[in-house]
């Protein structure tokens, strides 16, 4: 039988079929494993260099700064766990990064769920997109901008000051406050929130709303003992993703802040990058590593994990 | 109209108010950075001391402006690039086979997302620089596709999620060997997620701040950098018209976004 011309098949079949070849000449005796494991290797290794760098930090967390030659003491000690302990300055940005935490996730979500309810159940596909674009816009501007943004309006010759003169008060100092960066972070927070709530509320059908509010229920009512159990997953998703990037933010502290209320992060880079203190800067990153992710696997598991969305069918 | 389908005054009055509020403090940043960088003086004040499109003129004619945009460009490039097939190849196998340890490679694969920013941009930096490529662009590239792999992977695993197992198998009951059902089938399905995942990492890593200050030096600083720079000395418009930059790439990536797999893509549940 004479050979097919090379012009029978096209050539994109010819690359699939040699594609075939190849899989099927290198086919392993358990592929359920091999391929997988496969497919899994780049993400693990890119994450493998996030890993790596930390157990770098941990090394370096051990070894306290000579102050006579200003280099890392040579013997491994838990000297600068114990600075963070003894410094009172230290508790007291840990402390003030908590509470800002705490705040920022109440506030967020109280502003996150009417939007994300709103552009849900919203009839106009019209809206639903103003909503969506006013979201994303922000998301994708970033931070650094969006605290510009921020310093013009806030500022002594702001726009609010203005307004504020222009009725015959003094301006107000509104930009380098605590106030302020709380205010900086919500914003920046509710992308987050109203992305990770609005498909929980999708998933509660419409009509449970009607049947309360059918057997008597007032809109308020139907909304706290409905809508708000059946949204919980989100919320705690939420509150989670909103809550630990609040607790280790560092550009909003930092621009909003001026320096006069530092977190945590910006008391590392200091550590780092002003006082040239490697390990102690390595060993306050690792305690804040700590905290977070405690708080994280605490809530998790009084609320149940999964709600973070990345459990696919086979993790069920 | 029976009642039941009429929002009482009551409750659209309070979700209007708060969305509203929220409109205003989302759009209103963006809002004054576009009008500060139409201004004719010198420094960012209100009322406006006129308009003017000089602060455009000076930036385009600024080179370290535009070396540090293409810097940017380039960063956000190479972090596509990595974390586009690391994330889809991921998202796919997490999704479709019952993989042993699951959970704690859910979690392992999470910790770009748990660990601090701070801690895993500090990390990143000891261990470039002991390893020698510390002051090298395509490292921060890396490291944005480092921290921003969870993303990839929840933009990917949200369509393979809405995928029906059974097309795959039609595929293969129609005779079409592995490689083909998966470029075929499981690719294409799946390249809304894919779609949005590569926006989504190209705009996060132009955009990334903290690691970029951390792993960048005065040779190589990228846009977010060197506005964060400037603005801790002092205030003033070509700022704003560099700010824009950003401005512009946020609406041509939503534009994208949309036409490409639509932004109600966001609101659906698996």
């Amino acid at each position: 039988m004479p050979r097919p011309s090379r012009t029978a098949y096209p050539l994109s079949w010819r690359l699939l079929d040699a594609a075939e070849a190849v899989v099927g000449a290198m086919r392993p005796k358990r592929p359920e494993i091999v391929v997988p494991a496969l497919f899994l290797a780049p993400a693990i290794l890119l994450v493998a260099v996030l890993v790596w760098g930390l157990a770098g930090m941990v090394g370096d967390s051990l070894h306290v700064l000579d102050t006579a030659t200003f280099l890392p003491a040579a013997e491994a000690s838990l000297g600068n766990y114990a600075q963070l302990a003894d410094r009172p300055i230290y508790a007291t940005v840990i402390r003030r990064s908590l509470v800002a935490g705490v705040i920022v996730t109440a506030a967020t979500l109280l502003l996150a769920f009417p939007y994300a309810y709103v552009m849900v159940r919203t009839s106009s596909s019209g809206l639903r997109r103003l909503l969506l674009i006013g979201l994303f816009l922000p998301f994708f501007i970033g931070q650094v901008v969006r605290a510009y943004g921020w310093l013009i309006i806030l500022g002594n010759k702001g726009i609010v000051n203005a307004a504020i003169t222009a009725l015959g008060f003094e301006p107000l100092k509104l930009i380098y406050t605590y106030e302020t960066i709380l205010f900086g972070l919500v914003q920046y927070m509710l992308p987050f929130a109203v992305l990770l709530i609005a498909p929980a509320i999708t998933a509660i059908s419409e009509e449970m709303e009607m049947a309360a509010a059918s057997l008597g229920a007032n809109w308020w009512r139907g909304f706290t003992t409905v809508v708000l159990p059946l949204a919980r997953p989100g919320l705690i998703a939420a509150g989670v993703v909103v809550f630990t990037l609040t607790l280790t933010d560092f550009a909003i502290p930092n621009i909003l802040g001026g320096g006069t209320n530092d977190f945590a992060a910006n008391a590392i880079y200091d550590a780092f990058f002003r006082i040239s203190d490697a390990g102690l800067g390595a060993a306050l990153a690792l305690v804040l590593t700590f905290i977070g992710s405690t708080i994280v696997g605490v809530i998790l598991a009084i609320a149940g994990a999964g709600t973070l969305g990345l459990g696919g069918r086979a993790g069920k | 109209m029976s009642a039941a389908s009429t929002s009482p005054r009551g409750k659209r009055l309070v979700l209007w108010a708060v969305v509203g509020f929220d409109l205003l403090i989302l759009a209103l940043p963006t809002l004054i950075v576009l009008g500060a960088s139409f201004t004719a003086g010198n420094i960012v004040t209100f009322p406006p001391d006129g308009l003017s499109l000089q602060w455009y003129e000076k930036v385009v004619g600024a080179y370290e402006l535009r070396q540090a945009f293409w810097r940017s460009l380039w960063v956000a490039v190479v972090c596509t690039l990595i974390s586009l097939p690391a994330g889809t190849l991921a998202a796919i196998a997490l999704a479709r086979w019952r993989i042993a340890f699951g959970r704690s490679l859910q979690v392992y694969l999470l910790l770009p997302f748990t660990v601090p920013l701070i801690a895993s941009g500090i990390g990143m930096m000891l261990l470039f620089g002991r390893i020698g490529i510390l002051g090298q662009l395509w490292p921060v590239g890396l490291a944005c596709a480092v921290i921003n792999l969870p993303f990839m992977i929840w933009a990917v695993g949200a369509s393979v999620n809405g995928l029906d197992p059974d097309l795959e198998n039609a595929a293969a009951n129609c005779g079409a060997p592995p490689v083909q059902t998966f470029l075929t089938v499981t690719l294409p399905a799946v390249m809304p997620g894919v779609i949005t995942g590569a926006l989504l990492m190209f705009v996060l890593a132009f955009n990334e701040f903290l690691v970029s200050l951390l792993l960048v030096d005065a040779r190589i600083v990228t846009l977010p950098v060197l506005i964060y720079n400037s603005i801790r000395s002092v205030i003033t418009p070509d700022l704003a018209a560099v700010s824009v930059v950003y401005i512009v790439v946020a609406a041509l990536a939503i534009r994208a976004l949309d036409r490409l797999v639509g932004l109600d893509l966001f609101l659906r549940s698996k």
